[in-house]
């Protein structure tokens, strides 16, 4: 049974990765390839971070929200941002168009992350015969993370890659690019400084990253018009 | 470009190993993380003449169910947490004799029974502690001279396992009780197949204090010997600690060995009598120990012991003791021993009795330490608070016999008691209204010295076979005697072969918050449709309905289109 539990929780946690990978053109121009890079990208940006975290961050003892602490945190986050720049500008791809270009990127980063962050407690956790609703929500908030970086590599891809982009839009694409890469931290301020529990924030994360993929998707739309 | 690649790749690669190994770890790692851990403890199994007694099982992993089950439920996957406050003593019997099928019992018996218990509301409860007591040694009772086919596990109440129960009896209320498609708690104790000891031993703790010899062998002096047995046995072993059976006879023979070592430090004081105190083990089968640690004596040893007094239960009685003795009252010993008992008693003002009981021969129970003695025609008697003789593993120092009903003047009474009588023995005071060992003298009782070993004895349960040769406990013990007599021997016996004990005494219950199969099912099926409407969606997004409705309508199709 709790085999069984941990099967649902990986479904939930890894299956809307394969999903959006055979639903989408990305398996019919086989984009495998590009999503594995990014996702090595990933493992080493993540090695960086840690780095990172772990030369300019002090370890607190009780788990109260520090403003400056975290700020240090948003900002060392950043470094995701450079490592998916390098993924979608500086990596060889085949060739294969930029607008399939950014979803394989965009997949690989989240099933990296997701591998990397969920897989372990999951393990661990969910195979236990205690149950809690604690692993139904970090799959759902790993669906919630797809969206969200698949909408930041889009952000990206038009911020790098097109250059004959609409003038007005430039400010609104690099506002949400900003806000979608500080929605780590803003969850983690929601969560410690705002002490909010471990549901509302999923809600809170599943919400905005609907509403950021909405935005993303129309100024792709929009960005898409002039040249089309 | 190329070297910072092949630099990059080795990187990640190390990276993989790490998490490679850590998966390794983490699978390794036993997992807990009960909702509630807490410490049980298992009802005995044992085995006399082959024929199996208590429970059979220990290991368990079943659902939670409380009292208030629907009637005609199936219980044979269900352990049923039973407190003691309100146990239905006829609901037990009635389950245990008609063997109907459980998947295991746990009883939850009240902190007074603990022996970290601390508190002083003593006046309060008394009452109903009385009562309580008396259940829960008929329960135990039941529980030992039963055959169960189940694990069946003692715990104390808490916060932690009294929300639990308060849990499932809400369930239990609305109808719903835990099975496996409902979920609820789930207790697990994993236990291994419980092992038969091998050949259990008992130790008997001899201490001399030898007399004052005037001319030829110190053994030519005649020998006044001090007897109690100190292992018990109870429902649950680790649990029978036995504060006043026979705790409180330890404690008395202690301290009688102090007050006498101090008497017989100094040859003025130091009477014309051997004593010998003897702290023996296998009381509860038919004082096996002693039996054993008698025939080791030599013949011309035997026949210098005047008498014997041996010591049991006296440490919750009022104002009155029964000297048992297996001689005719008129036996002119006997008749010596107790007129020196009531006078003394007299003086301290409360009563002594005194019980005959034939010995039968041929009968192989042996229900005072002193029938051992008289059985091998030694003068001996047994001081105690009870009445009557107990039967087989009856009054032994199980569940209930805690600190908690045991009250230390009681002991201090006593030992005033078997220590003044047996110095107007010594020194030929008999009859007179001498106190040797009054209130303010330096040999005057100690209290503290009393208290301080009755909690020790509160909080170590000595079930013989579970006590090993070199048991920090019986170690202690002869350490002690050590200090107050000069010569202490420890002799090792086998338990004779009629007990049969297993182990796992102790263990950890788990108790998890489960969640139903059927829960599982439903998650799974939502999970699927989730993703089939992800699928579709995304499908007729980027490539639009007919892309979908072909990929159902000619799956070759697409293997056409890739190729």
């Amino acid at each position: 049974m709790t085999v069984f539990h941990f099967f649902n929780c990986a479904i939930l946690t890894f299956g809307p990765h394969a999903v959006y990978y055979s639903a989408t053109p990305l398996s019919e121009y086989d984009t495998l390839g590009t999503s594995v890079k990014a996702a090595l990208v990933y493992l080493g940006t993540a090695l960086v971070k840690l780095v990172c975290l772990a030369t300019f961050l002090k370890v607190s003892e009780n788990d109260s929200f520090d403003p400056y602490q975290e700020l240090l945190k948003a900002l060392i986050g950043f470094i995701d941002v450079a490592g998916l720049y390098f993924a979608l500008t500086q990596l060889t791809h085949r060739n294969i168009s930029q607008n399939h270009k950014f979803q394989a990127v965009g997949l690989g980063w989240a099933f990296a992350d997701s591998v990397l962050h969920r897989l372990a407690p999951l393990w661990v956790g969910a195979r236990g015969l205690e149950f809690t609703w604690d692993y139904i929500l970090q799959g759902i908030e790993a669906n919630a993370n797809l969206v969200l970086i698949i909408s930041l590599a889009a952000l990206g891809s038009l911020m790098w890659l097109r250059k004959n982009k609409p003038r007005t839009l430039i400010p609104i694409i690099y506002a949400c690019a900003g806000i979608v890469a500080t929605m780590p931290s803003i969850t983690s301020y929601l969560r410690r400084g705002l002490g909010w529990h471990f549901p509302k924030v999923v809600g809170f994360e599943l919400f905005t990253s609907l509403v950021m993929a909405i935005i993303s998707w129309q100024l792709f739309a929009a960005c898409q018009r002039p040249s089309a | 470009m190329g070297p910072r690649k092949a630099g990059e790749r080795e990187m990640l690669e190390s990276v993989y190993s790490m998490i490679a190994l850590v998966f390794v770890l983490v699978a390794c790692v036993e997992l807990c993380d009960a909702a509630t851990v807490v410490d049980v403890y298992r009802l005995i199994q044992y085995d006399i003449s082959g024929v199996p007694f208590g429970s059979r099982l220990a290991a368990l992993n079943h659902h939670a169910g409380s009292l208030h089950f629907a009637p005609g439920a199936d219980l044979s996957r269900t352990v049923l947490i039973i407190p003691v406050r309100d146990l239905d003593i006829s609901f037990v019997k009635e389950y245990i004799t008609q063997r109907q099928p459980l998947g295991g019992l746990l009883f939850l018996l009240p902190q007074m029974f603990s022996f970290e218990n601390r508190d002083d509301t003593k006046s309060s409860h008394v009452n109903q502690g009385e009562l309580l007591k008396t259940v829960v040694a008929e329960l135990e009772q039941i529980l030992i001279h039963a055959k169960i086919p189940y694990p069946v596990y003692f715990a104390f109440e808490d916060d932690d396992i009294d929300a639990v129960l308060a849990d499932v009896k809400r369930n239990d209320a609305i109808g719903q009780p835990a099975t496996a498609t409902t979920g609820g708690f789930k207790l697990v104790v994993s236990a291994s197949e419980p092992k038969k000891l091998a050949s259990p031993t008992i130790t008997n703790i001899q201490g001399w204090l030898p007399g004052l010899k005037t001319d030829g062998d110190a053994s030519q002096l005649p020998t006044i010997a001090i007897v109690a047995s100190y292992d018990t046995f109870g429902a649950a072993p680790a649990l029978s600690v036995g504060s006043d059976s026979n705790g409180s006879g330890i404690v008395a023979l202690l301290e009688i060995a102090r007050l006498f070592s101090i008497l017989y430090s100094n040859p003025k004081t130091r009477g014309r009598y051997n004593l010998l105190f003897g702290l023996t083990s296998g009381g509860p089968y038919n004082y096996n120990g002693t039996q054993k640690w008698l025939r080791s004596f030599d013949q011309r040893l035997r026949e210098g012991i005047d008498y014997a007094i041996c010591l049991n239960s006296i440490g919750s009685w009022d104002n009155e003791l029964w000297i048992h003795v297996s001689k005719p009252p008129e036996n002119a010993y006997i008749k010596q021993i107790f007129e020196g008992f009531s006078n003394v008693a007299e003086e301290l003002g409360f009563e002594v009795g005194l019980k005959h009981k034939k010995i039968n021969i041929s009968n192989p129970r042996v229900a005072w330490e002193h029938e051992q003695f008289s059985r091998l025609r030694v003068t001996a008697a047994t001081l105690s608070e009870l009445l009557t003789a107990p039967e087989l593993l009856e009054r032994t120092g199980g569940l209930v016999d805690s600190r908690h009903f045991v009250n230390e003047t009681a002991i201090v009474r006593s030992v005033k008691l078997v220590a003044e009588s047996l110095a107007r023995h010594i020194y030929g005071h008999q009859g007179k209204n001498i106190q040797i060992f009054a209130d303010d003298s330096v040999l005057a009782v100690n209290p503290s010295y009393i208290r301080s070993w009755l909690d020790l004895l509160s909080r170590t349960p000595r079930v013989a076979p579970f006590l090993s040769k070199n048991d920090p406990f019986i170690m202690a013990l002869k350490k002690e005697l050590e200090d107050h007599t000069n010569e202490v021997n420890v002799q090792h016996e086998v338990l004779d072969g009629m007990f049969t004990f297993y182990d796992s005494t102790k263990a950890r219950l788990n108790i998890y918050q489960v969640a139903s199969v059927t829960f599982d099912l439903l998650l799974l099926l939502v999970l699927g449709s989730y993703l089939i409407v992800l699928f579709s969606f995304l499908v007729i997004t980027t490539r639009g309905l007919d892309d979908l409705i072909s990929l159902f309508r000619r799956p070759p199709s697409r293997k056409v289109k890739t190729a």
